[in-house]
């Protein structure tokens, strides 16, 4: 690709990630890299809520005369995602035979927490990568922020994507490093260029395809038994519990007291043991369901 | 230092427990903070018996009887300068001062700011619920402008204290401020405050559900908790979003977290130290 004249359409790269992981940065080492060669690039991004971990998204293309700034569904060359999650999302870009890159690694949002019941399924993308490997042909799953772990620095993972990306295109390593040097920080330089190495010697390495799975916490890790006891004696009725309780779990009987009238509801916050101010509710936590009973009642 | 985490915590190990149920009223906000106190304690994995609770007179004042620890129950706002003697008595203690408004800034405004001037290595706990609620309800140093209580029955027209810049001013060398709803946070806040060498002085805002959110028609008491929600500022919206910026925008100039912490001379040791020289001279 370093011959202009080998390009004629333009080159279409789809970064996708999730707020705060380096998207833009990389979208920008790429834009320069591909300007410095000469080529005309046009760059569309949108961080929204990119600080709140929402999804962040920039399109590239380049080549010798680019018109659009943005890549029409199914026309991406090489899609790059820092996310599982995201790669899934953005995986109807990328065009039958293009290249899939992607980290392993899961930022679960919260809109995937929101059954809070007890041991309940996280609502996130359930394809493994062996899967997604297996239908793009093309593709490169790998566990880019373990490897930034073994680094010293997770924030490099995007640099290690950056050296599976370099492979995919045909500008040479060297121009690749002299504009990462750019923009990282200064104290950062040498452990970007470690990263940059790592990701390029991962895919010479790397029999392909090869799946990373990384495991999405079961249900049975986080499944507890929650016991909550309330002394109806220390009780004063003084409803704290009951309005402050999220599951709104509590109510208050004819006597004034608190009790539990939902035990199956309660996730375990402790909000109510917190704010108690006659020291009344005591919960227990247990790491697995041996006990079944739980109630109230001293 | 042994982490406690929120499970293995038993606040049931730290009480009287044949004085309870207190005697505080329903909602009362002070029991909050006393749990936050005693989790603090449990987390630095003090010893009952290295433990010394000071506490005045007033609701907070109580707050002392029901901690089973070595506890003084002073007279009207002299704790803090029971807790000097103590503390100059007996250094290896861990003395922590538990003094309601009423009792620290009006009677006992006297002996704070000589308190923050000593810098003596104890915790000062001012639980403040803007009211003298044991004895029906008068107008305390720190109420609220144009808020009723018994001695105010056509509303307060005298300006309140801020108690944290007072202390602040005075000298101490930890100030901090944090509610009762936030129980892990003050929490952490009280466990730096007994960490830091120096006086502590913490504002714990706290809640009077009988009388004076009666009297002012604050709601009930998940309402009045709910409700300290929107007169705290955290720290982290200082700097720039400073008091006087947003004062038109948001009355309430609460502002919590760490509010003052400066490396000052330990008045325990230069008292020693001069105790030593002295003897050696003669």
């Amino acid at each position: 690709m370093n011959d202009k004249s080998k390009i004629e359409k333009p080159v279409n790269v789809l970064i996708v990630g999730v707020g705060g992981q380096g998207v833009i940065m990389v979208s920008k080492v790429l834009a320069l890299l591909c300007q410095t060669h000469g080529f005309e690039v046009k760059q569309s991004e949108v961080h929204g809520m990119a600080k709140r971990g929402g999804g962040v998204f920039s399109h590239i293309r380049f080549g010798p005369k680019v018109w659009s700034p943005t890549i029409p569904k199914g026309k991406a060359d090489i899609l790059l995602a820092l996310e599982w999650a995201e790669a899934m999302r953005w995986l109807d870009h990328l065009k039958p035979g293009g290249t899939f890159i992607a980290d392993t690694q899961r930022i679960v949002p919260p809109f995937a927490c929101r059954n809070r019941k007890r041991g309940a399924e996280r609502n996130y993308s359930r394809e493994t990568p062996a899967e997604i490997i297996d239908k793009v042909k093309n593709g490169y799953a790998l566990d880019a922020e373990g490897m930034a772990m073994t680094l010293g620095n997770r924030r490099v993972a995007n640099t290690i994507l950056l050296g599976v990306l370099s492979t995919a295109l045909d500008f040479s390593p060297e121009s690749w490093q002299a504009v990462i040097e750019k923009f990282v920080p200064p104290h950062t330089i040498e452990t970007n260029a470690q990263a940059f190495q790592e990701g390029r010697s991962w895919t010479a390495n790397a029999v392909k395809p090869l799946p990373v799975v990384s495991e999405a916490p079961s249900a049975e890790s986080i499944d507890i038994t929650t016991e909550l006891t309330i002394n109806t004696v220390w009780c004063k009725g003084c409803d704290i519990c009951v309005k402050m309780c999220p599951e709104r779990c509590l109510a208050l009987n004819e006597d004034q007291e608190a009790v539990l009238i939902h035990p199956d509801k309660c996730t375990g916050c402790r909000i109510c043991e917190w704010l108690c101010p006659d020291y009344a509710i005591k919960l227990h936590k247990r790491p697995n369901s041996q006990t079944e009973g739980t109630g109230a009642g001293v | 230092m042994n982490e406690i985490s929120a499970d293995s915590f038993d606040i049931n190990e730290y009480l009287r427990l044949e004085l309870f149920p207190h005697f505080l009223c329903p909602g009362c906000g002070h029991g909050m903070a006393m749990r936050a106190m005693l989790w603090a304690v449990a987390e630095l994995g003090i010893d009952k018996d290295n433990l010394a609770i000071v506490s005045g007179i007033g609701c907070s004042g109580r707050m002392g009887a029901y901690v089973d620890a070595n506890t003084f129950h002073v007279t009207h706002g002299r704790p803090l300068a029971f807790a000097t003697g103590l503390k100059l008595a007996r250094p290896d203690l861990t003395v922590i001062v538990i003094t309601g408004d009423g009792d620290s800034l009006a009677i006992g405004g006297n002996h704070l700011i000589h308190a923050c001037r000593r810098n003596l290595d104890i915790t000062c706990l001012m639980l403040n619920n803007e009211i003298y609620g044991m004895t029906g309800g008068q107008v305390s140093p720190t109420t609220t402008l144009t808020r009723f209580t018994t001695t105010t029955p056509y509303g307060n027209y005298e300006p309140a204290f801020d108690a944290c810049r007072l202390a602040e001013a005075a000298g101490a060398s930890f100030v901090g401020r944090e509610a009762t709803l936030q129980v892990p946070t003050l929490k952490n806040l009280i466990r730096e405050g007994i960490e830091h060498k120096g006086f502590s002085f913490l504002e714990v805002i706290s809640d009077c559900t009988e009388i004076y959110g009666r009297k002012n028609a604050l709601g009930n008491s998940p309402e009045m908790v709910l409700s300290q929600k929107s007169k705290m500022r955290p720290e982290s919206y200082g700097g720039l979003m400073s008091n006087k910026v947003d004062q038109p925008f948001r009355p309430n100039p609460f502002q919590t977290g760490v509010l003052a912490r400066n490396e000052r001379q330990e008045y325990g040791e230069l008292c020693r130290r001069h105790i030593a020289a002295k003897q050696q001279a003669e």
